[in-house]
């Protein structure tokens, strides 16, 4: 068993780039272990800010041999009428290494069967690692020196071992040795690297922690201890956590202060400072207020002299006395005043500006039902556009909004709905608080929606440049919380003049949402029976559905509808004359078709599905009966279509819920 | 370390990238937003001829004027620009030598490259690469240009852009810009404050909006004309007026988003024009300064 170390050397790569390359890379190489006999669970892949690095565990040394079959030319262009090897058997032979006695019969083809000796495994990963390492597709490449190659950053230099002996490569020009760097400055000296553990160990000596988990572990650790010596706690989000691991071949953390008059600004620009413009953690007190003191990255040990303390106050104080300044400025001017100024705003080229789509909102909040409050949100909800601070903290729109508008003593309901408009930014995110808030959002996306898709910018495949996907994910959201607003998806889209696409790339999005919480099939089996009135029932037929599936007599449903499905393909009618009903069986089918749809419909309407399921479960019995006892494909045609409409009546009363033939069964479930 | 000034970090910079082979250029005398606009970068970034090159360079952004009454921003500002082309392996570790060069112990600050892209819509210009903080603090911009008038460059250029001011200050420890020395006794603000107050008052509120929408067409139609006459280089200098005269109306608060990006796309197509022509006359010359990329 053999240990092959990579590591590539290179420059700071972006941060937020780390885990996906270790992801990909880590699935190449578990592939390339697996085709070599290894345990693809033997990869180990590390990043560092400068580093690439990977070790591959338990590697056979050689390839396993084998034989493989090498089709040659047809027989008849193989040998001629006399039956003597042509040209083209020959060649083929040749080419091969192979004599004639070891050629075998395959049909029209002539066939080799051939050894192959597995090579050894340092040969395959040094003519492999170099193809792997330069495919990755970074998000934005570059060039440098000459300009010859394309890559994240420059590489500087390259470490290959197999088994502790250097096995040379070659990557983008650059050839491979044993030796790597320390710490940019604190260990700057050349190492000599022979293998993984070896490299860990030498590069922690030399300020250099490997593995980013470590990394968070150590920098968590700190965090909580700088947060403790003021009585705080620094408030870690778990996104936080992608960037400050990929910040630093060191995990350090140092806390430093801003000038307390700042607390005065609104909290959110203060979070958003820090965190998003300067990638540092809020320390908040025991009760959850901010406190002036924040944490920041730190590439060093620690900060003996202050410096980093001092440098990280100077810059966020640079930056609260501009946000001070455009608060300001900001409020001069109320918000209603800037409703004018939208006009100046524009939305989209051919959409117009920002105070007709203010109006849009407005009219589609009144019809929706919205009260004066929600009218006054939909007015004042794009007015932070034209605020400074919106300006230079763009994605604080909405939030600023709501902000000024709670300053300038609006309702709760008004400027929690401005605040709100935004949400849910993600299928994680909450949806607004208040019902105002949820009309807002919902007007200002539909309209988005309908706009960009009436000028022809719909997303195409993983293009969605103005994150329509979002919106219309957000809509649903919306609709699957507040079911007392009881608005379809079409009455939506109607009242924005959206066309027919748009109702398709809803659908899209309210299976991508329900899969969530509910099989793939369920969710199909209920939309077909309809989805676009009313987004609650689809999501109470789908609940139902995923209830009684559990449930022992849900085969003889499936079976029922199932048949009824397959001998009534193509037939629509339900209308039937019970005159022309010859046996008992039918006649009986008949009553109690009428009476369980009844009671069904009974049962949709009070949205009982689940029982109104069951209820259909009852037929399961008679139907078996009907078709013992009852022929449906007769000669006469009046008689064959009268039963044909029969099992369609029959098997509609179940369709109103879900096309549950959609399900898929695994029949052993149910024993 | 030592005392540091404004003009001591320049005649340091100045020194240290002189001793490195660079050639020390003067500033461009025209308005610019940037060192990236001088000629000795744009325009010397492309073709394979190679050039290093330091210069400092006042950076007029009329926007980002605050009346002198922000201690941190400035409509003016000064940078010290550094090229170098092709771009060294080791460049990274020669822009550390500078800041120790300047008495930094980098051994007891934090020294972070983070990713900042460039991109030039006026210039058609765009390159990758970081924004450099010391302890917390942007004071340097690095770029590998990929990319000028809208031309893909090989050899790549570096591009190093010290913020001279955020720099003092940082080095000596000044909580406002207008405190830190330019010379031993001489302070920055009674040298610079007027300037701001009197260039902020005057982009914000009294510049004349019509007549700089006359000389954006009045320069840009010499330029045309420099241009379609095979002098790309007074072409460039109004192309530069161009810019000048855009960022102009633009803190005036005279630009609608729509003709923003009209405007935006009149001085591009000048700039990709001037890339061309400039690259097509260093070819007809010969490459005078030679090939780096044979």
């Amino acid at each position: 068993m053999s240990e092959y170390f990579f590591e590539l050397l290179t420059e700071e790569i972006p941060a937020w780039m780390h885990d996906t390359a270790a992801g990909t890379l880590t699935q190449r190489l578990s592939k390339l272990v697996e085709e070599l006999g290894g345990e693809a669970g033997g990869v180990c892949v590390n990043t560092t800010p400068r580093r690439i690095a990977f070790m591959l565990a338990n590697l056979p040394d050689r390839e396993a041999d084998r034989e493989i079959e090498v089709k040659g030319p047809p027989k008849k262009a193989a040998y001629d009428a006399s039956g003597n090897p042509t040209q083209a058997l020959n060649g083929f032979l040749k080419k091969n290494n192979a004599a004639i006695a070891d050629v075998i019969d395959a049909g029209d083809y002539v066939m080799l069967r051939k050894q192959i000796t597995g090579r050894g495994v340092d040969e395959i990963v040094r003519e492999q690692i170099p193809q792997i390492i330069e495919s990755i597709r970074w998000p934005k490449m570059m060039r440098w020196g000459k300009g010859e190659f394309s890559y994240i950053r420059p590489i500087h230099s390259v470490i290959s071992l197999f088994d502790g002996r250097h096995a040379p490569l070659t990557i983008f020009g650059v050839a491979s040795g044993t030796t790597t760097t320390g710490h940019r400055t604190l260990a700057p000296q050349k190492i000599e690297i022979s293998s993984y553990n070896d490299y860990v160990t030498k590069l922690e000596l030399a300020r250099v922690v490997v593995d980013a988990v470590r990394r968070r572990h150590v920098m968590a650790e700190r965090a909580r201890i700088l947060g403790n010596e003021v009585g705080g706690t620094p408030s870690i989000e778990a996104s936080i956590w992608s960037q400050w691991q990929y910040l630093t071949e060191y995990p350090g953390v140092v806390r430093a202060e801003f000038r307390p008059e700042y607390l005065a600004l609104p909290e959110e620009v203060l979070v958003t400072v820090m965190r998003v413009h300067q990638k540092q953690l809020p320390i908040r007190d025991a009760a959850g207020k901010l406190t002036s003191s924040f944490l920041a990255v730190l590439d060093n040990e620690g900060d003996p002299l202050g410096n980093a303390a001092y440098g990280n106050s100077f810059v966020t104080n640079a930056r609260f006395a501009d946000a001070k300044f455009f608060y300001e400025t900001d409020r001069k001017r109320k918000l209603a005043d800037r409703v004018e100024q939208l006009e100046h705003l524009q939305f989209q080229e051919k959409l117009g500006n920002y105070a007709e789509k203010s109006k849009r909102i407005e009219r589609i909040v009144r019809e929706l039902g919205g009260d004066e409050d929600a009218l006054t949100a939909a007015r004042l909800c794009k007015t932070d556009l034209v605020t400074e601070m919106v300006k230079e903290f763009t994605d604080l729109q909405g939030q600023i909004g709501g902000i000024y508008a709670r300053e300038e003593g609006y309702p709760e309901a008004v400027w929690q709905a401005i605040y709100d408009q935004y949400k849910p930014a993600s299928l994680e995110d909450s949806t607004p608080r208040t019902i105002s808030g949820a009309l807002v959002s919902l007007a200002d996306r539909i309209d988005t929606l309908a706009g960009f898709f009436s000028i022809g910018a719909k997303p195409t495949g993983s293009k969605d440049p103005f994150a329509l996907r979002r919106a219309a994910q957000g809509i649903v959201l919306i609709l699957l919380k507040y079911k007392t607003l009881n608005v379809g998806i079409d009455r939506l889209i109607k009242l924005a003049d959206g066309n027919d696409d748009l109702l398709v790339f809803f659908a899209e999005r309210v299976k991508t949402i329900l899969e969530q919480s509910f099989a793939y099939d369920e969710v199909a089996a209920a939309m077909e029976a309809g989805w676009a009135t009313s987004l609650t029932d689809l999501a109470n037929r789908v609940e139902a559905l995923h209830a009684v599936r559990e449930d022992a007599n849900f085969l003889s449903i499936l079976d029922s509808a199932k048949r009824i499905a397959n001998i009534t393909a193509g037939h629509d009618a339900t209308t039937v004359s019970a005159a022309k009903l010859e046996h008992d069986t039918e006649k009986r089918l008949n009553e109690l078709a009428d009476v369980v749809a009844s009671h069904i419909d009974d049962m949709i309407a009070e949205r009982r599905y689940r029982e109104a399921l069951e209820s259909f479960a009852a037929l399961a019995p008679e139907l078996e009966k009907f078709f013992d006892d009852v022929m449906v494909m007769v000669d006469d045609e009046t008689v064959r279509r009268n039963r044909m409409s029969l099992l369609r009546k029959v098997g509609n009363a179940v369709m109103k819920i879900a096309d549950v033939t959609k399900i898929v069964v695994d029949r052993r479930d149910y024993k | 370390m030592s005392r540091v000034t404004f003009q001591s970090l320049i005649l340091t910079l100045q020194n240290f990238w002189a001793e490195r082979g660079c050639l020390i250029e003067t500033p461009l005398d025209l308005e610019v937003g940037a060192g990236t606009m001088h000629p000795a970068t744009f325009l010397r970034v492309l073709g394979p001829e190679p050039w290093n090159v330091g210069y400092v360079q006042p950076s007029r952004r009329p926007a980002d004027g605050r009346y002198g009454d922000n201690p941190f921003r400035l409509g003016k500002h000064y940078q010290f620009q550094v090229i170098l082309k092709p771009s060294p392996l080791e460049v990274q570790e020669l822009y550390l030598d500078s800041l120790r060069a300047i008495g930094l112990d980098l051994t007891k600050h934090d020294i972070r490259f983070e990713e900042d892209n460039w991109e030039s819509p006026t210039l058609g210009a765009w390159g990758v690469g970081w924004q450099i903080l010391l302890d917390g603090m942007e004071i340097t911009q690095f770029t590998y240009f990929q990319q000028a008038g809208g031309i893909d460059l090989a050899p790549i250029s570096a591009e190093i852009t010290y913020g001279l001011e955020r720099l003092t200050m940082f080095l000596s420890r000044k909580a406002s810009v207008f405190d830190i020395e330019w010379t031993d006794g001489v302070a920055y603000g009674p040298v610079r404050h007027q300037d701001e107050f009197e260039f902020s008052k005057y982009y914000f509120e009294v510049a004349d909006i019509d007549l700089h929408w006359k000389l954006l067409d009045a320069y840009e139609s010499e330029a045309r004309r420099c241009l379609d006459t095979k002098l790309v280089l007074p072409a460039y200098d109004f192309t530069l007026k161009c810019s000048h005269v855009f960022n102009t109306l633009d803190a005036r608060g005279a630009i609608s988003v729509t003709e923003r990006v009209g405007v935006i796309k009149r001085v591009r197509d000048l700039a990709v024009r001037c890339a061309q022509q400039y690259l097509a006359s260093r070819e007809e010359l010969g490459f005078p300064l030679g090939r780096a990329d044979v």
